[in-house]
């Protein structure tokens, strides 16, 4: 078998460095097409061509859903799909699933589909306090329901593939909906009124594309299971859904509330001086915001009053604040420089045009300064030393009464 | 500068051990504290996942706890610690019904409704539960789900890279954790901790675990001081895909094709199980194969592909195609035909029968820190069953989960205080490879150890090359300390590669000292130049600390036949 070249383009985005990310093309022998799995491809370009390019694996034989990305324009496990498999006329493009915040290249975040699970309920819930395992025929129609999405490896696949994802915050997606639809179907679960309400109003945001259907890695159908739990709803939904107890009963809310974010800030974290704490809370939005197929809208952010900010002076202000992207919202932290040296009110973004690090600004010399290659910039941002390609980036803003507002 | 969280209970990784602890410790006490730290997404890593075949418990009035009990014993020739066994097979009864009952796994029925449960090797009656071929992501999927619904915190993709000990060196205060996302240390504290990250014997050129995995909860045991035991007992499952210049290579083809009637060949054509183990063949246990695999790979009777073939066509290609659908549709993604042709397979490296010693209720030989799961050793002896390593991680895993809530709950929360210094001693210590202009590549370090291992320290070993092994781990982890990684600290997994390396290098040395001090061959231990089970010389445990010069020390502990004496073993199902 001889080898032949592929061109493969990959998403690449750091958030170090910041920007939109964008693709790299690399050029790969491939020597056996039938035998080489697109991890196998990324393997190969990580250890022999760039070691600094990420993307996420775990059992590499499709049990697990790490490796779930778009490839050519679809989504599918990088594990279960071949070079053979896409037309060799083709380049390879190898991009991050849609609808998930990117951490860094292929890798996304998948907390927003878990999320999911949890506003629909998907989990079991016993009916009753049994110490036997249920009797059910392996043909019993139940069984056969339960069957068809019990295969489930959570890879996301289906969620990326869905348009309707981006359209409907509250859209619980297809993931969630075929677990719910499990569940509704299992006798012996013990949140079927609660479930179906919970889960009904998304089914009615499915446009019945079935993106879902197709791209799913385990021949799942989550069209098929939304379409039923709408039929079921018809017949047996009770008219006044009672509430879910299940949140009271079996734990409190605030435990809910615990994701990765919200544990890092809050439960016993101790942060030793606030010098840190503002660079900590910097880092941490920083690796958790990426772009997305679905990028957030601008939306105006209130900086505080102008009055609070020195005349003068240069303040490193830490914004909060709450951006809705698709299926998730996340709380970002983004640190903002404020000048008021002049009569004009300036506001920079914080990260070096030339890698992304932070700049400060040194009052002594009256000079903006990275400290990571020693881009320097005078009091208008516009570089005067060091490698930055360009001046310091700016937020637009807008004054309203005594408030100060960016573009973010 | 260093960020810290405290809890009441600290869980290394998210398995099914991991899981299952969490789950009933909060359950019998809603009141603790619980964080869960995975170098994977959440219940997504690991080799819990990965399970096929099954779960081995005993459900039928035809069957006994007393059969399997023995059947443990027998596969692990005698020298598992006969309580913890015990404990597996007695309460793995009531584990299995109340993951149906209380968790929602559904396994696969018989035709009356009742659980189903299937015929697996070594096993003198059919007790295996499962769903399909794919057991593991029915489980994990269910366990996963629950944690998810109590709320219990998960650090996703945060590994502990050491544990924290207070100034005695004798108390585990909690772990040094990884935040591989951010790149970025965070110190964890708490009043317990368990270890239960999963083995998975990726040290090898073949494995079978998934490459994410790499023994980093054995490694990481040992340097904190805790006893090991029988660290020479990894398991080699003697069919895993040879597929050249593929991370899937060492990938299982299940049990169950030898048990339906596959053939073996060697390169020559030859069904060479006939001369091994005349009787049985094929069907014979996993070490047997494995060990008769190995000796035609490396005598010259190799197939093209640097194995040997297995052959299921002859059983026609319907029956294949419908009772291994998921092995056909495997092997189809890389060309080959099971249905039709012969596929080329190696033994694989699949499990590590060895780890921590541990009590009844999971305790190590350090204060406040606790083993569960495949970091665990001791229960399965020098052969574990299949059937038996999903069913170790959920029982023992539960039972761990209760006495830990009763421990906590005992006036034992209190924290206690870290040396000062270890948490930036091993920072500084672990940061090193990003700050270096030049040196070897942990990529290239890793194939290394893994070729190694293979000829040295694999399948079949002898004193020699054993040696030889012991020199070229202690230059392979020179220059690890020397290694560089290039980009930055976050998602960088060059730097992962170089973390899974280290622990790799101190469990490769466990492994190569517990196997030299082993003259015998006994389960999946098997040494050329000791070819025989030798009775009367190795019914004892190989207990293993870390000395003062960082290498291992050893110490033999006779067995203790606390339940079944020697003559009760020797003598089940003899023949």
């Amino acid at each position: 078998m001889s080898a032949t070249k592929r061109n493969v383009r990959v998403f690449r985005y750091d958030p170090a460095v910041g920007g939109d990310g964008g693709f790299r093309d690399y050029t790969l022998e491939v020597e056996n097409a039938s035998a080489m799995t697109m991890l196998d491809v990324l393997l190969h370009i990580q250890r022999e061509q760039d070691p600094t390019i990420a993307f996420r694996f775990a059992c590499r034989v499709a049990m697990c859903g790490s490796c779930g990305m778009v490839i050519n324009g679809r989504e599918r496990l990088a594990c279960k799909t071949n070079v053979s498999d896409l037309p060799p006329s083709e380049d390879i493009t190898l991009r991050p699933m849609n609808h998930f915040p990117v951490i860094k290249d292929l890798v996304v975040d998948m907390d927003p589909m878990f999320n999911k699970f949890r506003e629909t309920l998907s989990f079991f819930e016993p009916k009753e306090q049994l110490t036997e395992p249920a009797r059910i025929a392996p043909d019993a129609p139940e069984r056969e329901e339960i069957r068809l999405a019990t295969d489930c490896i959570a890879c996301g696949c289906c969620v990326s593939s869905c348009t309707m994802v981006d359209h409907h915050p509250d859209y619980a997606g297809p993931a969630a909906l075929a677990r719910a639809y499990a569940l509704i179907a299992d006798s012996r679960d013990g949140l079927f009124q609660e479930r179906l309400a919970a889960a009904l109003p998304s089914c009615h945001e499915c446009r019945t594309e079935t993106n879902c259907t197709e791209v799913c890695p385990k021949g799942i159908s989550p069209t098929r299971a939304i379409k039923y739990i709408q039929r079921t709803a018809l017949v047996q939904l009770e008219v006044t859904p009672k509430e879910a107890e299940v949140e009271e009963t079996e734990a409190p809310p605030a435990r809910w509330e615990v994701d990765r974010a919200t544990f890092i800030r809050g439960a016993g974290v101790a942060v030793i001086g606030a010098a840190v704490a503002v660079t900590l809370g910097s880092v941490a939005a920083i690796t958790t915001v990426g772009p997305t197929e679905s990028a957030a809208a601008e939306e105006w952010v209130s900086v505080g009053r102008i009055a609070d900010l020195p005349q003068g002076k240069v303040t490193t202000v830490l914004l909060n604040y709450e951006a809705r992207s698709g299926i998730y919202s996340q709380t970002i932290s983004k640190p903002v420089m404020i000048s008021r040296l002049s009569d004009e009110i300036i506001c920079y973004k914080t990260a070096c045009p030339h890698l992304g690090c932070t700049v400060h600004f040194e009052n002594q010399s009256d000079e903006f300064r990275c400290a990571c290659h020693g881009g320097t910039f005078d009091r208008s941002g516009s570089v005067i030393a060091g490698p930055p390609p360009r001046a310091l980036d700016r937020y637009r803003h807008k004054i309203e009464g005594d408030q100060l507002l960016v573009l973010i | 500068m260093t960020q810290s969280v405290k809890a009441d209970l600290l869980i290394v990784g998210m398995g099914a051990a991991a899981s299952m602890a969490a789950l009933y410790a909060l359950d019998a006490n809603p009141d603790l504290n619980i964080l869960i730290v995975t170098k994977a997404l959440k219940g997504k890593g690991g080799c819990s996942r990965m399970v096929q075949g099954g779960f081995n418990v005993v459900l039928h009035p035809m069957d006994s706890h007393e059969k399997h009990f023995m059947d443990t014993l027998k596969g692990g020739q005698y020298i598992n610690k006969q309580d913890l066994a015990y404990t597996l097979v007695t309460e793995a009864t009531a584990t299995i019904k109340e993951m149906e009952t209380r968790f929602g796994c559904f396994f696969d029925r018989n035709p009356d409704g009742t659980i189903h449960q299937k015929p697996f090797a070594g096993q003198s009656y059919d007790r295996t539960v499962h769903k399909g071929d794919l057991t593991g992501i029915e489980i994990m999927s269910r366990l996963t789900e629950q944690v998810i619904k109590r709320g219990i915190p998960v650090l996703e993709e945060t590994r502990a890279v050491d544990l924290l000990l207070d100034e005695s060196g004798k108390t585990v205060t909690g772990a040094l954790l990884f935040d591989m996302r951010r790149g970025d240390f965070l110190v964890a504290e708490a009043g317990a901790t368990l270890v239960a990250t999963g083995g998975g014997p990726t040290q090898y050129r073949f494995h079978a675990p998934g490459p994410e995995k790499s023994v980093d909860g054995l490694g990481m045991l040992y340097r904190a001081g805790a006893v090991m035991m029988d660290m020479e007992m990894v398991q080699f499952h003697p069919t895993g895909l040879i597929i050249p210049g593929s991370v899937v290579a060492g990938a299982l083809l299940e049990e169950g094709l030898r048990g339906a009637g596959a053939y073996l060949f060697n390169g020559n054509g030859e069904r060479y199980m006939l001369n091994y183990a005349p009787d049985v063949a094929e069907r014979a246990t996993r070490d047997v194969v494995s060990r008769s695999s190995y000796i035609e790979m490396t005598s010259g009777r190799a197939t093209p592909e640097g194995g040997v073939y297995i052959q299921a066509s002859h059983l026609g290609p319907e029956f294949v195609l419908k009772n291994f659908p998921g092995m056909a549709e495997r092997c189809r993604q890389f060309g080959y035909d099971l249905a039709r042709g012969r596929v080329p397979i190696s033994p694989t490296a699949h499990f590590v029968m060895g780890g921590a010693a541990v009590d009844l209720n999971g305790q190590s030989s350090l204060e406040k820190l606790f083993v569960a799961g495949e970091d665990a050793g001791g229960v399965h002896g020098a052969n574990r069953l299949g059937g038996n390593g999903i069913c170790e991680s959920c029982v023992l895993g539960r039972q761990v989960g209760k006495a830990l809530s009763k421990h906590l709950h005992n006036g034992n929360r209190a924290l206690a205080t870290t040396r000062k210094d270890q948490v930036k001693e091993t920072a500084d210590r672990l940061l090193r490879p990003f700050t270096r202009d030049s040196g070897p590549s942990p990529f290239d370090l890793r194939k290394r150890i893994k070729e190694m291992n293979w000829n040295k320290v694999g399948v079949v070993r002898d004193g020699p090359h054993l040696t030889e092994a012991l020199a070229e781990i202690d230059a392979i982890a020179d220059e690890a300390s020397r290694m560089r990684v290039s980009g930055g600290r976050n998602y960088n997994m060059m730097y992962t590669a170089a973390v899974d390396l280290l622990s790799m290098i101190d469990v490769s040395r466990m492994v190569a000292t517990s196997a030299l001090a082993r003259e015998e061959t006994r389960g999946a231990h098997s040494r050329s130049d000791f070819p025989k089970q030798r009775d009367d010389y190795g019914l004892f445990n190989s207990n293993l600390r870390r000395g003062s010069d960082g290498k291992p020390v050893i110490e033999k502990t006779p067995v203790a036949f606390t339940r079944k004496s020697l003559e009760e073993c020797q003598n089940y199902r003899k023949g």
